[in-house]
């Protein structure tokens, strides 16, 4: 069952548009990534999703409910829950306060005692930390913060914004095995990845964005062993 | 040992006014990015809706405080929905709304003028009498403020950092795309906060009225002071806004005492340059790093 639909959107911004008339869906349950070189909308795809910038056109559907024109806050509300690139913790804030404040919503506020426990056997280090003030933290941990925050929301859709982006390789696994676990608990996922064969073989399904337009569509093993693709973006 | 005594008890009656309206200038510029120049017209609004609660509609002083706090508070979100909001995420907020408020400060001025009048009025909400401390007096009016002050503080210490509120308004201050993504109405949230910075300097207004006396334009010292605070302590750091008005306040006391009350100002607006040129960002400020 198709959880988010993402009909012919189109992003612009100012007279640049980014996104140019895209479609793609995420079914229920799905680990679903969105690759791509650097630079060509994959994060807008996601603030277009999250309500973060205006898609000019097209439409948005989460579970068979237009989302398009809602406010960022109502499409938390609806289910979607977004872990930016680069964080975005409150820095002033302890790492406690961080996890609560993905729980802002009174759904979510109503099970913060049993959330805060799934996320702390989750990511253990978390529990230790949960006094710091999230500024101090390490590229690492602040993006266990991130995607814990995102957690404690709840949601029908996890989206993860290049959650290995400028950690060390060893962070990286443990970030990633997260996911896979995230995964095999049938969550539904979507994260954006430049690193496409780091994904790859972990993804249900995979989109190349390439210059705002979905130019490929399928399994993740089905493009790792697409030479065309390999050549063209992963420079095999 | 009394001169002492007296310059402190001063300083912390100045400190305490300030303290006040520089905590809701600095939420709100905190949050909004916004420097509300209507805010020395809604300390004036303040004390004038006050005497007008309390001879008009004949209520007892804290009534009268209430109702002046309520009214700056309404104008408060009146701010946010005619001028604020429709600007806000459009191309130089901070500019449009810069200049939007010294025209609703003006228009606010205006309207105490055209009710009240231009000839200073006393402040009603006022204590008479106080009790000595050796030989020097301190005013209950004074302790009146200075409790009223702290009072406020803790409550707004409380409201931010205890209650789920006030974590919103905090986790919007510090990344507002973050907090949307929590499901932060971040629009309501700023509401909340001119609302609230309207309640303070309402509440301000009435303290330094009835200090001197009320006057359509007896805020533009005060709010001229606040900003100052707010850039010393580092602009939107409301703890460090408190900190720095109770010290400025008894160094102002203390160069009022020393040098005369005429220097005073003069002599703060020395020290301010100083601490600047030392601390650019204030002094609990975070350096703002550019990368090109």
């Amino acid at each position: 069952m198709t959880l988010l639909q993402i009909e012919n959107l189109i992003v612009s911004y100012g007279v640049q548009r980014v996104i140019k008339g895209i479609s793609f869906s995420v079914a229920e349950g799905e680990f679903a990534a969105l690759v791509g070189p650097n630079g060509h909308g994959k994060t807008t795809v996601l603030r277009a999703i999250s309500g973060l910038v205006r898609a000019q056109s097209g439409g948005l559907h989460l579970a068979g409910r237009d989302i398009t024109r809602l406010r960022p806050d109502r499409i938390v509300a609806e289910g979607v829950v977004h872990v930016p690139q680069g964080d975005l913790l409150f820095p002033g804030m302890s790492v406690l306060d961080n996890l609560r404040m993905g729980a802002y919503l009174p759904a979510a506020a109503a099970q913060e005692s049993q959330r805060l426990e799934e996320v702390f056997s989750l990511l253990p280090k978390l529990r230790d930390r949960q006094q710091q003030i999230a500024s101090t933290l390490s590229g690492g941990e602040r993006r266990m913060v991130g995607i814990g925050r995102g957690l404690m929301a709840g949601g029908q859709i996890l989206m993860l914004d290049e959650p290995s982006l400028g950690l060390a390789p060893i962070v990286i696994d443990q970030i990633y095995e997260l996911v896979q676990t995230l995964a095999r608990s049938g969550r539904t996922i979507l994260v954006v990845e430049e690193n496409a064969v780091r994904i790859a073989d972990m993804a249900d399904r995979m989109h190349l964005l390439d210059n705002g337009e979905i130019t490929w569509s399928g399994s993740g093993q089905a493009f790792l062993s697409s030479p065309d693709i390999i050549a063209t973006y992963l420079g095999g | 040992m009394d001169v002492t005594l007296q310059i402190l008890f001063s300083g912390l009656t100045l400190g305490a006014v300030y303290a006040v309206s520089t905590v809701g200038l600095a939420l709100v510029f905190g949050a909004l990015n916004m420097l509300n120049m209507a805010h020395g017209a809604l300390l004036a609004l303040g004390g004038y809706a006050c005497m007008w609660a309390m001879q008009s509609l004949g209520l007892p002083a804290p009534l009268a405080a209430l109702v002046a706090m309520a009214v700056g508070a309404a104008v408060g979100g009146a701010i946010f929905v005619l001028a604020a909001r429709p600007m806000l995420g459009q191309e130089g907020f901070e500019t449009r709304i810069f200049i939007a408020t010294i025209g609703i400060g003006l228009v606010l001025e205006n309207v105490i003028h055209k009710f009240f009048g231009p000839q200073p009025q006393a402040q009603p909400l006022k204590l008479d009498g106080g009790m000595m401390f050796g030989r020097v007096n301190l005013p209950w009016q004074n302790v009146l403020i200075f409790v009223t002050a702290v009072l406020m503080m803790v409550g707004v210490a409380m409201l931010l950092g205890r209650s789920r509120l006030g974590r919103a308004i905090r986790a919007t201050s510090m990344n507002r795309d973050a907090a949307q993504l929590m499901g932060v109405p971040i629009r309501r949230i700023y509401a909340l906060i001119l609302m609230l910075s309207g309640a303070l300097a309402a509440l301000s207004g009435i303290m330094i009225s009835s200090m001197s006396s009320l006057l359509p334009n007896m805020g533009a010292d005060p709010m001229l002071k606040a900003f100052i605070i707010c850039v010393v302590a580092g602009l939107g750091n409301v703890p460090g806004a408190a900190g720095v008005a109770f010290a400025l306040g008894i160094l102002e006391a203390l160069i009022q005492y020393v040098f005369g009350v005429q220097y005073a100002f003069a002599i703060l607006l020395c020290l301010v340059i100083v601490v600047l040129i030392w601390r650019p960002q204030g002094i609990f400020g975070e350096r703002e790093v550019i990368r090109l």
